[in-house]
């Protein structure tokens, strides 16, 4: 993940070029890993840093920060949110990096708002403290075949039970840029200071309009960040039309191939929903109508998913 | 979870029951359907009645009330029709339409030129619930019957002879596939009852040969919750993707069962950890008279599908449980076919348990299919690898992460590395530090010591190497009595797949090595840390010929992990270091 060139230089620049708002701040680092974010921060001027994370990572973090000179600086502690005590009753920052695939699959945004409820200052910062996730309509044949067509002939065998299995799960992968067919619509943006963990299950119509003729065979989701906070604010996006990074996109077949021509609107719906026995898994529903004038390309579906 | 059925399915096996039963009481149906929707977290449906405003919470009971009530049969009409999603939607609107006009409908004298008309794609209820979870009802019998019914009006009395010949056929494999599927139903309940009086340990697990250990109860425990996370790990699609689209490895036991097929006819053949199934289909169509396919993992739920929509039902028997545990139908058999490598050949550990079934079920002169392996190991060198994967840590945003490169050393790392950073000299004096004829090796001779031998290449000194690499070869002979030359420490799995006589004879070969085609084994690099690395820089830039130890020892409490120690040095002297790197 340190390697994520364009996540950790968002992070390392938001911090590090706004040593006004970190300048002798305390700051609160969720799920802070190796602890790089702490260290941006205390090189950004904070007064100090504490760092929590569930992890045994937490062991090798404190050598870290020993190694670089910061121990004083930065204290970490290992333990849940929930659960840890806290050096301080309020912070004035919370920086976290707590997006999943999808932006919420194994997300840690509860836990950095249960610390933005129970310890940042009124009037804290939160980086980020901005998130949308878009959805766009892809043309993925190609690649279509190779996930799901597969199962129809492994070998020379019948593979179905296993295609119905790969339709319902999402594909973690990057897409091209070439293969987005349609403008992408926002169907979630969350906003750190006040959203809670209720915004997480959500239901969002949205029209998505074809930009050429073309097919198309799944749905292809991303999520952009923004520091607002910062003095020119810095944003990154994990979509098809930027560089890579480790959380890719995320790809949902349809069971169904439309046929669109340019200017036509697709009206769609996501509906997402942590799943009930298991708090971690999402479930998704995606439905689709595609009206034309050509009823032999009408088209109308719903499919459902689960991230797990 | 990926093995859980999905929601489709629970539809169609929940409307397979309830259409058997014809109900009169709506209270009785609301009754049915909250138990029955309890752990279910669909939102509540309001499915309103094709012939009345009766409103019903999903289509399946909707649909069996204008059956049975009226006499309006929505399934069989759009299956008599042949009908698809869209046609379905235009039947739904074709009879609301109708019962809106006030028009009685009666499903046998609807047709096809009925639908014909595109204003039947527009709903005639607004938000129409039926429409909606279409996609959740029982879908006909079979595609290629909708298929061949699609063109009705094209077909003249050839057509639809050929149609009643294919319907027949089809009725003939479902009639097949259903005995067989009746055959593992009794097989399953069987075995039930057999484990419920021993089963009087946790889960109904317990089976007479584990209440006969009691001694190694303790050991038993810690290693059934490994292996617990072990055999879920198989539960899921991915790894299975990945396995089969590994074509090196598929397509070997392909060759071999397809290229030896008189070895497979007729005979009862074991497949250990069959996974999705593949092997014991290949078994299967290669004329095995019998295939009995086993595994722990959740898979085999899978499988079981995948063998009968193959038709393949009657030849192939699925059993749910581990080799050691399950009861099979026959007394032995004549091949044991299983895909148990794992990394550096014997993590998972997955070898014992097939020795452990051949010493139990292999016939005297049975075949193990592959039959032969061999563990090799080279002196690497790659300097743009280690400033990736090590230095790396040295300057991360301008920290210093000197921590995080310790557990590097300790672990194998399963990773492809590029021949070129293979620093022997060579093939010619490579050898394979251990050799395993399968049909002969004991659980005893997995955990070893062995010494090992590389000469460098002219351009590189030992002060150079990085570290060791770890790769398997294995091999397919047709016969547990292979001449002596065909296959010893120098014999590589690409001599095999040079050699035309061997290709033509229907032997099979492959490497997991830098030399092949990469799989999804990939190689295990052990690297080497800062002193070892030290220590064999001191080592005179001219000496080209060095040597050691190799053991492979199972490591205390990691009953399916492999630690691999190895002593190296200048051939010849006693001034060896080691380093042991650990695979869990």
């Amino acid at each position: 993940m340190l390697k994520d060139e364009v996540r950790t230089r968002s992070y390392m620049n938001a911090i590090v070029q706004n040593k006004h708002l970190f300048k002798d701040k305390v700051v609160l680092d969720v799920g802070c890993g190796t602890a790089i974010l702490s260290m941006f921060a205390v090189k950004a001027g904070a007064k100090h840093v504490i760092g929590v994370d569930m992890s045994t990572i937490i062991f090798k973090a404190r050598e870290i920060v020993e190694v670089n000179g910061m121990s004083d600086k930065i204290t970490l502690i290992q333990g849940k949110m929930e659960e840890i005590d806290m050096p301080f009753p309020k912070v004035d920052i919370i920086i976290s990096e707590w997006m999943g695939y999808f932006l919420l699959y194994e997300s840690m945004l509860d836990t950095v708002l249960y610390a933005r409820d129970k310890y940042l200052a009124k009037d804290g910062l939160i980086f980020p403290d901005k998130a949308t996730i878009f959805v766009a309509g892809i043309e993925d044949g190609d690649y279509k075949e190779e996930k799901i067509g597969f199962w129809d002939n492994v070998y020379g065998f019948n593979y179905s039970p296993l295609k119905l299995t790969a339709l319902s799960e999402p594909l973690v992968d990057t897409v091209d840029m070439k293969a987005v067919v349609t403008d992408p619509a926002p169907v979630l943006t969350l906003d750190l200071y006040k959203c809670t963990t209720a915004d997480l299950a959500f239901s969002c119509p949205f029209d998505l309009t074809a930009r050429r003729d073309d097919y198309i065979h799944a749905l292809v989701a991303w999520f952009d960040i923004e520091f607002t906070a910062c003095h020119k604010p810095i944003r990154f996006s994990t979509g098809p039309h930027t560089k890579y990074t480790h959380w890719k996109q995320t790809v949902f077949y349809l069971k169904d191939m439309l046929t669109v021509q340019q200017g036509e609107k697709i009206e769609c719906s996501l509906h997402n929903r942590p799943n009930e026995k298991n708090k971690r898994d999402l479930d998704i529903k995606i439905q689709y109508r595609l009206e034309t004038q050509d009823s032999t390309r009408q088209a109308e579906g719903t499919c459902l998913y689960k991230m797990c | 979870m990926a093995a859980a059925p999905s929601k489709r399915d629970e539809a169609r096996s929940s409307s397979g029951s309830s259409t058997t039963s014809s109900v009169s009481d709506e209270a009785e149906w609301l009754d049915a359907d909250q138990d029955g929707d309890d752990d279910d977290d669909q939102e509540a449906l309001a499915v309103i009645s094709l012939v009345d405003d009766r409103v019903f919470p999903d289509a399946t009971s909707m649909l069996a009330y204008c059956r049975d009530e009226h006499g309006l049969d929505f399934v069989g009409v759009r299956d008599r029709l042949a009908l698809d999603f869209y046609g379905a939607v235009k039947l739904i609107n074709f009879i609301r339409q109708r019962v809106h006009e006030g028009i009685a409908v009666s499903g046998a004298d609807i047709t096809a030129a009925d639908l014909d008309d595109d204003r039947y794609l527009k709903p005639v209820l607004d938000d129409d619930a039926l429409i909606l979870c279409l996609d959740d009802l029982p879908e006909p019998a079979g595609a290629t019957a909708a298929a061949a019914a699609a063109t009705p009006q094209d077909d003249g009395v050839d057509g639809l002879l050929q149609k009643n010949a294919e319907l027949q056929a089809q009725l003939e494999q479902l009639a097949k596939q259903f005995s067989s599927y009746r055959l593992a139903v009794q097989q399953t309940l069987d075995q039930r009852w057999e484990d419920a009086p021993a089963g009087a340990g946790a889960e109904g697990k317990g089976k007479g040969e584990d209440a006969a250990k009691p001694a190694d109860e303790d050991a038993g425990v810690v290693a059934k919750d490994e292996s617990e996370y072990y055999f879920e790990s198989y539960a899921h699609n991915d790894i299975h993707e990945v396995m089969l689209k590994d074509a090196v490895r598929t397509d070997a036991y392909r060759d071999f069962i397809y290229q030896n097929k008189h070895l497979f006819a007729g005979k009862v053949v074991l497949d250990i950890g069959c996974g999705t199934g593949i092997l014991s289909m290949f078994c299967a169509r290669a004329g095995a008279k019998q295939v009995i396919a086993v595994d722990k993992s959740e898979i085999i739920d899978k499988a079981r599908e995948n063998i009968y929509s193959n038709g393949l039902g009657d030849v192939i028997t699925t059993l749910k449980g581990r080799i050691e545990e399950v009861v099979l139908p026959v007394a032995s058999v004549d091949i044991i076919v299983s895909e148990w490598m794992g990394y550096c050949l014997l993590y998972e550990a997955m070898l014992p348990s097939v020795i452990w079934a051949r010493d139990r079920y292999l016939a005297a002169d049975g075949l193990l299919v592959p039959s032969h392996a061999s563990i090799w190991m080279a002196p690497v060198a790659d300097a743009a690898y280690v400033a990736d994967n090590i230095g790396f840590w040295r300057d991360v945003y301008g920290f210093d992460m000197a921590p995080m490169q310790r557990g590097i050393f300790a672990d194998a790392r399963p990773d492809v590395l590029p021949a070129a950073a293979v620093c022997d000299a060579g093939d010619a004096a490579r050898r394979a530090f251990r050799v395993l004829d399968l049909h002969t090796t004991t659980v005893a001779d997995l955990v070893f010591a062995t010494p090992w031998h590389a000469t460098l290449n002219a351009a590189t000194a030992a002060a150079d190497v990085d570290g060791f690499l770890v790769w398997f070869d294995m091999f397919f002979a047709q016969s547990r009595h292979v001449p002596p030359d065909m296959i010893g420490p120098a014999t590589t799995a690409l001599d095999w797949v040079a050699d035309p006589a061997k290709r033509d004879a229907g032997l099979v070969a492959f490497t997991t090595g830098p030399f092949g085609t990469p799989t999804h084994w990939r190689q295990g690099l052990l690297l080497l840390d800062d002193k070892n690395k030290k220590k064999l820089a001191k080592v005179d830039a001219a000496q080209k010929h060095i040597g050691g130890v190799i053991e492979y020892v199972t490591p205390d409490g990691h009953a399916r992990g492999v630690n691999i120690k190895v002593s190296f040095g200048p051939d010849g002297k006693d001034d060896k270091q080691d380093q042991t790197w650990l695979l869990h």
